[in-house]
């Protein structure tokens, strides 16, 4: 009986080498456990026996039946085993280039127009937007630069025929339309809409009459921050443009006000950077943005009481900044779209 | 405006005060410092005199001269020089060996073509002396011994300080005002102006002047004075106004002219000298007359604007006033006689007739920036003085008169604290003072705060809050501390459009797109490529600058074809590119709206070669893209509505138009047109989608979803296949399921979706026809639907549909 077991495995194991499908695995499970199968003519023999052989009998059919099962689940994982292989192909080679296109990016004057925006943010700043294409009022007169002041030699604005007409900046009787010079237009219309207190930052492309070269654009885009309430001061301003400056240029930055002219702001600014992390340009006063306190005149032509209230305003131009914080060096590299600056910046 | 140094130091006592010192001060003082530079001879100890005692040809180089020079040392060197202006015996510049030239470049022994030299012989240039005559600076006329160190024959040499002068400060357009603000800043006192001409002005010519009348009928001409100066000899200036010229960028051109010059630097007040022989009668400022002309001193003859003021004579114009002389009164070599003009005009219409005009003159940019009214009749005395010292002037009487000053110094009130409120910090009253006397403002205490006397030079300078600028000029702006902190402001958001316009762009970047930014001033052809021709000129510009930036852009699309084309010849691999941006476009109203406009475009097949082949970028992947942007934006899928793009930048029949039903939005996707592409130089086609956003789909506040219950019960689901002629749009088969499904539904239970799942053309259907078909979800709100609803249902459809023309359900 023994030796009859022994032999019954040792088959068993021999032809369980010849088993690579499921079905195989299936007809060869049949062969020793099945109805009809090997194993179980022996367990049926069982019953011939006689009580004392029994359990010694059934201690060599159970060690028997345990080798068998072993067996059989050994080959449940090879044929599972081979039909993964088969499923799934050839093997990954993860030193092969991926074939799909990388993801995209953002252009860099996005990116630093969006890093500009969250700082004014977290200083209670919001976004405010208006037309490119204003009236004269809003870009000029209203921010106390009429007609004849000589500021308006400053910039040289590019015009649209007496017959345009915008949906966006209706104009009042026969003044021009213009393409904004400055996103300063959008404090006017502020100003115009909304009751103090507010702060606000414009983000917006501007134009000017220019040729285009290393440093001049025909459009640019600026940021400008509006900043009305009661007793607004300068000491607020220098506050706010510091915080910005370590921001975006780290804590080493400082800053210098130095006093200019604009017609909106009184007095005004010119607020230099210097900072020992910009390359070449390190540790020298830069030119960054015009700022000041907001005339009184300004507040006055925009509908506030110039007695109640007071305000801070300021510009940068994006392209500055962004060619400072990367160190571009020419002004068209963002408008000509050439892949390999622009790949830079992803 | 160009400061010399030296000039400046006539003001204001700068002997403990270096230009670097100067050139750090100015900026503070809003008087930014555009360049610094060296005006005459630097010092150059190894610069001597030369004598060239003989020369000869080079042997081998027909324009080199090989000469022979004695620099003192009794032993005469050898010397290759390239001039040609020299004779044997002139006396000229040596930088001896060791010499670093003012450009930086240092003088060694060295062979020239083989010959042997020993120094350089110098030019006016070369020496940094500005441009002389070509070849070198001959020393000869003034006979100095060989040996003699150069810089023994010049003076010591100035700095000039280039500096840009804002629009407000027409005072610092003279070296007095800059030297007040100097003086100011460093509190020095200004030296004190001194003038022999007597003050006083008379309101009449007599006899003895050369002119019958002055007169002034020109509202721009408030003040005007006029004096006569006889038996003027007009002649070269002296070397040190000559000097003062040169240095300020002047060109000297005779002494009366030099003179008015020099004084318009030194006070900032324009002076015109007329040849009295060539004015007949007298002088008026008066509006001009009709068809008038006048031939100005830069050679143009112009046609004068009716009504713009002219300095006329009894005759005929002869200056356009403050902005420049005509050709023919002006002073020449001939002239005895002088009639200085000293005048105050207005400062808008200066500024408006000179930009009308197209030029700027030293002159109409002082009168447009308010001279001071003050300061007209010193000026015209401080001319005088040197009228009658260079050019040995006798004067007849004060000048004549007529009208008034227009302004006067002016008084502010300035309340206590004012100035420490708008800065936000604590400033004593007595720093306040101080500031402003350092200023040459007269301070007076009142029992509000203070009153401000500011002078008339100061127009700017007129309220309050001018003074906090004056103060913080002079206190330094590195006083003012950082400000409060600061909380945000409950319940401001950032605008809605500014939150999509950086999703958006974040979206696409995620995508695999690249963001672009292009111009937005286009060319005409580009603008007719997107709208046609008769629209174009609705966008065009009133004054372009060149005819490639004429118009404002109407689509981004071009830009990113461009792009893309641009890509290709430069091997940079293009993928997708997107651009986010405003355009304009016309409407039927006859006004121009502002979009938001975001678009994408991709090659269809990548351009780039791989191991392994990837799906193409689509029309259907582009429909998908746009619908993604579009409900970003707020705008549902359901609200959007598809239909046939036409012409322009898009492929017939492979392209769709995009229409928001709710709103005026609208876009396009497709294949561009491949015509036009290609023409570009992109070989395969290209797939693009933009969509337009008015700024009114963000005038909305966002919309909070709100929570609708939804049934628990099992939907009943039906199909149906509509055979239709090929020519029926999908769409449009759709919404007739879907309205015939709904209508089916009736009040009892609802529609929940119709959902095409096959398109099916060819062998089973007839010719000309194709089979679209959907399922159908019906659900009930409050119970599971029978099956006989649902049939009943679908029978209602199934009728509904076969009454579409050439329409037959599919069994």
């Amino acid at each position: 009986m023994q030796q009859q077991l022994a032999q019954l495995v040792a088959t068993a194991q021999q032809e369980a080498l010849a088993v690579t499908s499921r079905a195989e695995l299936e007809a060869f499970k049949a062969r020793v456990v099945g109805p009809n199968g090997s194993l179980t003519a022996v367990m049926k023999g069982m019953a011939t026996l006689s009580k004392e052989e029994r359990p010694v009998v059934g201690k060599l059919i159970n060690e028997a039946k345990r080798s068998v099962e072993e067996l059989l689940a050994a080959l449940l994982l090879k044929v599972e085993d081979a039909e993964i292989s088969a499923a799934l192909g050839t093997p990954w080679d993860a030193t092969l280039t991926g074939p799909d296109a990388p993801a995209g990016s953002l252009h860099p004057l996005t990116r630093t127009r969006e890093r500009i925006l969250a700082s004014f943010r977290k200083l209670g700043f919001t976004v405010a937007e208006g037309p490119e294409i204003e009236t004269e009022w809003h870009c000029f007169d209203a921010l106390n630069t009429p007609a004849d002041h000589p500021a308006r030699d400053m910039q040289d604005t590019l015009y649209m025929p007496k017959a345009f007409r915008s949906a966006d900046a209706p104009r009042k009787g026969e003044e021009a339309l213009v393409l904004r010079t400055h996103t300063s237009s959008v404090q006017v219309r502020t100003m115009l809409s909304r009751k103090p207190p507010f702060r606000i930052v414009a983000p917006g492309r501007c134009f000017r009459r220019d040729a285009v070269d290393a440093t001049h654009s025909a459009n640019f885009h600026q940021v400008e921050g509006l900043w009305i309430d009661r007793n607004v001061t300068l000491a607020d301003l220098r506050g706010v443009l510091d915080f910005f400056v370590k921001e975006t240029f780290g804590p080493d930055a400082e800053i210098r006000l130095r006093p200019s002219f604009f017609p909106f702001t009184e007095p005004s600014f010119e607020m230099d950077l210097r900072s020992p992390n910009l390359g070449r340009l390190s540790n020298r006063w830069l030119e960054i943005m015009g700022c000041g306190l907001v005339d009184p005149k300004v507040l006055e032509l925009c509908g506030l009481d110039p007695e109640e209230f007071s305000g801070l305003a300021f510009g940068l131009g994006l392209e500055r900044i962004a060619m400072l914080v990367h160190g571009i060096d020419d002004i068209r590299h963002f408008y000509n779209n050439d892949l390999r600056f622009l790949r830079q910046f992803a | 405006m160009k400061v010399s140094f030296q000039a400046l130091s006539r003001h204001v006592d700068l002997s403990g005060v270096t230009t670097d010192r100067l050139a750090e001060v100015l900026p503070m003082l809003g008087l930014e410092v555009e360049s610094v530079h060296t005006f005459g001879l630097a010092p150059l100890p190894l610069v001597v005199v030369g004598e060239i005692v003989s020369f000869e040809k080079h042997p081998s180089a027909d324009r080199l001269s090989v000469c022979r020079v004695d620099v003192g040392d009794g032993n005469p060197r050898q010397i290759v020089c390239g001039a040609k202006n020299f004779k044997a015996g002139d006396r000229v510049p040596v930088a001896l060996p060791g010499t670093v030239m003012p450009g930086g470049f240092e003088i060694k022994v060295s062979k020239l073509r083989d010959v042997d030299s020993a120094g350089m012989l110098c030019s006016s240039e070369e020496l940094g002396l500005g441009k002389g005559e070509d070849g070198l600076l001959i020393l000869t006329s003034q006979q100095p011994a060989p040996g003699t160190l150069l810089n023994k024959l010049f003076g010591a040499p100035d700095t000039v300080l280039e500096i840009s002068v804002t629009p407000n400060r027409g005072d610092c357009l003279g070296l007095r005002g800059v030297a007040r603000d100097v003086a100011a800043a460093l509190n020095l006192p200004l030296k004190p102006l001194t003038v022999k001409t007597a003050a006083g002005l008379a309101t009449a010519p007599t006899a003895h002047d050369a002119f019958g009348f002055v007169r002034s009928s020109s509202e721009f001409c408030p003040y005007y004075t006029l004096r006569t100066l006889k038996n003027v000899k007009v002649g070269p200036s002296p070397d040190w106004l000559r000097r003062d010229l040169e240095a300020a960028g002047l060109r000297p051109i005779n002494n009366v002219v030099d003179i008015t010059n020099w004084v318009l630097l030194e006070l900032g007040q324009p002076l015109h000298a007329f040849d009295a022989a060539k004015v007949s009668g007298g002088i008026e400022a008066r509006p001009a007359r009709e068809g008038e002309e006048l031939v100005l001193l830069d050679g143009k003859k112009v046609k004068l604007e009716t009504g713009i003021c002219v300095i006329a004579d009894a005759q005929r114009p002869l200056v356009v006033a403050g902005v420049m002389g005509g050709t023919e009164s002006g002073v020449t070599n001939a002239t005895t006689t002088v009639l200085l003009e000293a005048a105050w005009f207005k400062p808008g219409e200066i500024r408006r007739v000179a930009r009308r005009l197209g030029v700027s003159t030293d002159s109409s940019h002082r009168f447009a920036r308010d001279v001071d009214p003050a300061g007209v009749e010193l000026a015209s005395r401080l001319a005088t003085d040197l009228l009658i010292e260079l050019a040995g002037a006798e004067v007849v009487g004060p000048a004549v008169v007529v009208g008034q000053p227009p302004r006067a110094d002016a008084n502010i009130a300035l309340p206590t604290g004012y100035v420490a409120a708008k800065l936000g910090t604590a400033i004593a009253d007595a720093d306040v003072t101080q500031a402003f006397q350092r200023l040459g403002f007269t301070v007076s205490s009142t029992s509000t705060g203070f009153s401000v006397l500011v002078p008339s030079f100061r127009s700017d300078v007129t309220r309050p809050i001018d003074l906090v600028e004056e103060f913080i000029r002079i206190h330094g702006t590195d006083k003012v501390p950082a400000g409060r902190p600061i909380a945000p402001l409950p319940g401001d958001e950032d605008t809605r459009s500014s939150g999509f316009t950086r999703e958006v762009a974040i979206r696409l970047a995620g995508a695999g797109f690249t963001e672009c930014c292009h111009y937005t001033l286009r060319d005409a052809a580009e603008v007719a490529r997107t709208l046609g021709e008769a629209a174009t000129p609705q966008l065009a510009l009133e004054n372009p600058l060149t005819a490639d930036q004429s118009h404002v852009r109407a689509s981004l699309v071009p830009g990113l074809t461009a792009a893309l084309a641009l890509n290709v010849s430069v091997h940079a691999d293009p993928r997708g590119l997107f651009e986010v941006g405003v355009v304009f476009r016309p409407q039927a109203d006859g006004t121009v709206r502002e979009f938001l406009a975001v678009a994408f475009a991709a090659p269809a097949e990548s351009l780039v070669r791989s191991w392994k082949s990837r799906e193409a970028f689509d029309v259907l992947r582009a429909k998908r893209l746009l619908s993604d942007v579009a409900t970003l934006a707020g705008v549902t899928a359901s609200r959007l509505s598809f239909g046939v793009a036409t012409g322009g930048l898009w492929q017939a029949d492979h392209a769709s138009s995009l229409v928001d039903r709710g709103r005026s939005a609208d876009g396009a996707c497709g294949v561009l047109d491949l015509r036009w592409t290609r023409s570009l130089g992109l070989k395969g086609s290209i797939v693009a989608g933009e969509f337009l956003l008015p700024r009114s789909t963000f005038a909305d506040a966002l919309r909070i979803p709100r929570f609708e219950a939804f049934s628990s019960f099992p939907p009943a689901t039906r199909d149906v296949a509509v055979i239709v002629p090929t020519t029926t749009a999908a769409g449009e088969v759709l919404n007739r399921v879907q309205q015939a499904a709904a209508k089916a539904a009736g009040k009892e239970f609802a529609l929940e979706s119709v959902n095409c799942f096959d398109v099916f053309s060819g062998p089973g259907l007839p010719e000309g026809t194709r089979s679209v078909a959907f399922e159908i979800r019906w659900r009930h709100a409050a119970r599971t639907l029978t099956d006989e609803e649902a049939n009943r249902a679908m029978a209602t459809v199934i009728a509904a549909l076969e009454k579409g023309a050439g329409w037959t359900i599919r069994s």
